[in-house]
């Protein structure tokens, strides 16, 4: 079955995950079935509540990917031992908003009913990609979130072809993102074609044992079985072997990412020649790419001294600075008293000026009608004078503008509220391939170590040259053979020329 | 995988002094690095990536010219000898804790240094050990080098090192090296200040990847992996594509063995087809149909806003635009079309008029150049109009804009042409056309129109066709909302930055001093459908009538009213 984080085609279909997005950051993954039998009690089979109406299965399968979906009526009420629950939906769902997002239940009965719509309520239906994933996904480790990881598989090179080692699976943000990057096609039972292509592959090695079985658990449902084979191992101590720690296959990785505590005591495995003279795991024709995920100095530290003593090069080490940023309309002016979310406060120097003139002119005026009652009312009038005769010159200025109000005041941007300041630093490293003497012998039997050509050679000709150069030899021998033609033509008449001259 | 440098492919050198050169690896030639030396292109052919190899020879020589490979313990010894230092945290302390060697003495001019310029020249000349020997000499003769302290030392050497080691490191070039490379060495304007995580974030946000196997495998509902992308970088953002799609190196995911058979075996018969590379498919390609731009999945569909797209950084993954090698997985899968052809196709002269088709018997008669040059014609006439008639059928997976235009123009034409749930990414240098972009699908903004889009409806007669009513509502909409702000889920903005840091026993800090320049901002968001009657959100009915008595009430309202109301659309 193909994985809907790879190939999710144009709509969503029975048995695959697929996302209900409610709002930004705010996903629930589920695996669309019209029966479940998990859970006993709608009449419509399997329905998933939120916080914004009940949606049955069945009016999220086979829709449009991107659809925005209206929520059903839903009788909540009637189900097996779900009795009291009613009472909460139907007060507000306010209070128990997070647990029922998460809260998926299902029917038993024979033939769903027909869902009816509900008057208010929806979300929208997309697939999965790696990005959504991590930030629905279930948490049961520190995840490495996408400004991170996009960060890593871009320097490690992971590209469709690639095999990958990942160890930490973790919460498995990191394998979902990476086997979207080595992707090239599903792998086959038939006969491979001679031409093959290497397919990509994540090798995922995870030491706490539930955590592995979810992983794998995971990767089942969400169609990547073949693509990324988990193992549960402590690879400090038995490597990266796949299947049987020492004998098994070698996975033959090009990349390696490792989110764990002590990457350097995994390292030792990490070599062309491991001590133990077993395999290595790492492909002998291409250069290895090496990233550690450590959120303290003192392991990278201890992670770098290890890659010089074992030869890795280009070793650097970096963090990753992200923030988003919100924009909004800020709206700084008298004019906008009453509007949500604005300022009153004189947008310049002209309207606070104009604001004090005015001020001074109600006092003034105050001052006056007070020295001819000739009246000791010490209340503080003078203020509340001054604001309510407020809207009066407002009135007097310049009619509130006809600028539409998602238009008015102006746009700013600035870093979110709550910023990640530091999430880990990146380790990198290259171990390039092996190369013998025998190697080089080799090589340079094939390419004379000192062969120039004096005139250096133009590039290499292209088709189009080629092309060319092989129409003009051709219309050269054409216009030879006419030529020939012609004087085979004339020859006679020439020679018959000749001799009555 | 860059297993080994391959001829007439295009590689990078690191010099000692961080510079990066780019050189094409023509065979028998000799390649020039500057005062680094130069030295025979056959000695790294067939070599592995990562080597760094020092240049020797016996002065006077040209035969004696080789290549020694640095090893890795060479490269690392002096931060592994200091390590073996105690970690070399632990400075040499006086009785009284002040550090025995400080700075305090140093002499602050070049009288320090015996050795004259003259003397170094001469020393270069001679010198058989790749500048090593010409180091040694300059640590001799400084008078004042036990003064310095262990820190002050090591810089004095690398500084030395940088300039006269005749050492350089071969790298594979890729779409990470060249990015950097653009930005550093070459000019980073051509490439709109790209850098490597925002690239990174761009192929993520964009869900670009690989779309499966594309020949064989039956053809489901539709394929997979069509991007449609806007690329004023020169190509670098197509290149990042085409990278994660598995589709920029045109060796990439062959066996290693079959390698070099397979490569001079298709070489063969390319050439006899090369005549026919614009023809229709027609009997003699039966083999190899590679018809340009013909692909159906995993594609590129790159929009341009002037008649020919600039796609020059990609001449050096060995694609070149004026000389295509039919090779190349570009050349079928990356498909250009210009803003003139997606908007009126029939403007375009090329997709406009079509040559005449000449009968067979004609053309039999015709001179092999002419008879070439009508079907490139008819070739080429026929190729526009199926990628042109293709990309206004839309329907792509995922869009990416690096673009000096104004993106709000762009997505107006290319949001329709988007199925549901694909993602839209926009890079820009600076934040202010991004935050422009935020504004289109502001909350209020999709407020006002959800508002204005009911008020139309509410206004229409009975009588009036539900078809018509809907497009006049559309086209009225249209004035005042260029774009449907509802079309696009969750828009985000963001930017990333990566800081990088020398980690040295007892010198662990970030680097002193960086790149400045534009910062880079990320636009993304996911095309939605949204349905064609207004839905009401979820929420308490009285808490939103009393809203509704004040202003509006609607599934968007501002996130501070939002309580129990739903507020995506």
């Amino acid at each position: 079955m193909p994985s809907p984080f790879l190939t999710p085609g144009s709509h969503s279909s029975l048995d695959q995950l697929a996302l209900l997005h409610l709002r930004r950051d705010h996903a629930i993954p589920t695996v669309l079935r019209l029966h479940d039998d998990d859970n006993a009690g709608y009449k419509e089979g399997k329905v998933t509540t939120t916080r914004f109406g009940s949606f049955p299965h069945s009016t999220l399968t086979d829709q449009p990917w991107g659809s925005q979906i209206g929520a059903s009526k839903v009788d909540t009420g009637s189900r097996r031992g779900r009795g009291p629950q009613k009472k909460q939906n139907q007060k507000h769902l306010k209070r128990k908003a997070e647990e029922l997002d998460s809260a998926t239940t299902a029917g038993e009965g024979e033939t769903p009913q027909a869902a009816v719509a509900a008057a208010s309520g929806f979300l929208h239906l997309v697939y999965p990609t790696p990005e959504l994933w991590t930030t629905s996904l279930p948490h049961r480790t520190q995840v490495v979130y996408t400004p991170d990881y996009s960060y890593i598989l871009h320097r490690l090179r992971a590209r469709p072809g690639t095999t990958i080692i990942e160890a930490g699976a973790g919460s498995g943000s990191f394998t979902h993102a990476s086997v979207r990057a080595v992707f090239n096609g599903y792998p086959s039972e038939e006969p491979q074609p001679p031409k093959k292509r290497r397919l990509g592959k994540v090798c995922s090695f995870e030491f706490h044992e539930q955590r592995a079985e979810k992983v794998r658990q995971e990767i089942s449902e969400h169609g990547l079985d073949g693509l990324v084979e988990v193992t549960h191992r402590d690879v400090y101590r038995d490597g990266f072997l796949l299947q049987t720690p020492k004998t098994g296959p070698s996975p033959k990785a090009n990349a390696i990412f490792l989110d764990l505590p002590a990457p350097w005591l995994a390292l030792k495995h990490l070599v062309r020649h491991p001590a133990d003279g077993s395999e290595s795991p790492l492909d002998p024709t291409s250069p290895v790419y090496l990233c550690t995920f450590s959120p303290c100095l003192e392991q990278v530290q201890r992670t770098i001294s290890t890659l010089r003593q074992l030869s890795w090069l280009s070793i650097s080490m970096v963090e990753v600075n992200h923030h988003r940023i919100e924009v909004r309309r800020e709206k700084t002016g008298l004019e906008f008293e009453r509007v949500r979310g604005a300022v009153v406060f004189p947008k310049d120097v002209d309207e606070a000026v104009t604001k004090m003139r005015q001020v001074e002119e109600h006092t003034r005026k105050y001052r006056e009608s007070m020295l001819q009652n000739d009246d000791d009312e010490s209340t503080p009038i003078p203020q509340s004078t001054a604001k309510k005769s407020d809207p009066a010159p407002a009135a007097n200025d310049p009619p509130v503008s006809d600028v539409p109000a998602y238009n008015q005041g102006r746009l700013v941007h600035r870093s979110e509220q709550d910023l990640k300041t530091h999430t880990s630093y990146l380790v990198f490293a290259v171990l390039p391939r092996e190369w013998s003497e025998e190697d080089e012998r080799k090589c340079r039997e094939k390419w004379a170590p000192h062969q120039i050509d004096t005139t250096p050679s133009e590039k290499p000709k292209g088709k189009r040259q080629m092309k060319r150069e092989k129409r003009q030899a051709e219309e050269q021998r054409e216009q030879r053979e006419q030529a020939q033609a012609q004087a085979q033509a004339q020859e006679p008449a020439a020679a018959a020329a000749t001799e009555t001259a | 995988m860059h297993s080994h440098v391959r001829p007439n492919q295009f590689v990078a050198f690191k010099l000692p002094s961080e510079q990066t050169r780019i050189q094409k690896i023509v065979p028998n030639t000799e390649i020039f690095l500057g005062k680094y030396g130069a030295f025979p292109a056959n000695q790294i052919i067939g070599r592995p990536f990562y080597l760094t190899y020092e240049i020797n020879e016996t002065p006077g020589d040209a035969t004696s010219k080789y290549l020694r490979i640095v090893s890795a313990a060479e490269l690392h010894a002096e931060s592994l000898i200091t390590e073996g230092e105690g970690d070399g945290d632990d400075l040499e302390l006086n009785e009284d804790g002040t550090p025995v060697r400080s700075n305090r003495e140093t002499v602050d001019d070049r009288s320090t240094q015996k050795l004259t310029l003259e003397e170094i020249e001469a020393l270069k000349k001679e010198s058989s050990s790749a500048g090593r020997d010409i180091i040694a000499k300059l640590l001799e003769s400084h008078q004042a080098l036990d003064q310095k302290t262990a820190f002050s030392l090591a810089k004095y050497k690398l500084r030395k090192e940088r300039k006269y080691m005749k050492r350089f490191t071969v790298m594979p070039l890729d779409v990470s090296l060249l990015t950097n490379y653009m930005l550093e060495d070459r000019e980073a304007a051509k490439t709109l200040e790209l850098r490597d995580e925002l690239i990174g974030l761009i192929g993520c946000w964009g869900n670009v990847h690989h779309g499966g196997n594309t020949a064989g495998e039956a053809i489901t509902s539709k394929p997979d992996g069509r991007y449609l992308v806007v690329d004023d970088t020169g190509g670098l953002v197509v290149a990042a594509m085409a990278e994660r799609m598995g589709m920029l190196y045109p060796h990439d995911g062959e066996d290693e063995d079959e390698d070099e058979e397979h490569a001079e075996q298709s070489k063969a018969p390319e050439n006899e087809e090369a005549v026919n590379e614009e023809e229709e498919p027609t009997t003699n390609s039966t083999k190899r149909p590679r018809r340009q731009m013909s692909a159906q999945g995993n594609t590129i569909t790159l929009l341009h806003a002037n008649k020919q797209p600039n796609l020059n950084l990609l001449k050096y993954f060995g694609y070149e635009q004026d000389n295509m090698s039919e090779s190349h997985p570009l050349y079928t899968n990356l498909k250009t079309v210009s803003f003139l052809q997606l908007l009126d196709p029939n403007a375009d002269m090329i997709y406009a008029q079509e040559p005449p088709v000449v009968p067979e018997a004609e053309l039999a008669q015709y001179k092999s150049s002419k008879r070439s040059s009508y079907h490139r014609k008819r070739g080429r006439w026929m190729r526009t109009r199926r990628v042109v008639d293709e990309a206004r059928l839309g329907g792509f997976d995922g869009l990416i804009i690096s673009s000096m235009m104004d993106p709000g123009s762009i997505l107006k034409h290319a949001i329709p042409l988007l199925s549901g749930s694909a993602p839209i990414v926009i890079y820009s240098p600076t934040v202010e056309p991004l935050t422009e972009v935020m504004d289109l699908f502001s909350t209020a903004r999709k407020t006002a129109f959800i508002m204005r889009r009911r008020e139309l409806e509410e206004q229409a007669d009975e009588s009036e066709d539900p078809a018509e009513l809907s497009q006049r509502v559309s086209a009225e909409l249209a004035e005042e909302f260029p774009i449907d702000p509802t079309t696009l889920l969750s828009p985000t903005l963001q930017t990333s930055r990566v800081r990088a840091w020398q980690v040295l026993p007892g010198r662990t800090h970030p680097l002193m001093s960086g790149r400045g320049g534009a910062e880079g901002y990320i636009f993304h968001a996911i095309r939605i459908i949204p349905k064609q009657e207004s839905i009401e959100a979820a929420g308490d009915p009285a808490r939103k009538r009393r809203r509704l008595g004040k202003q509006t009430d609607t599934p968007t309202d501002t996130p501070a009213a939002s309580g129990d109301v739903e507020m995506t659309s």
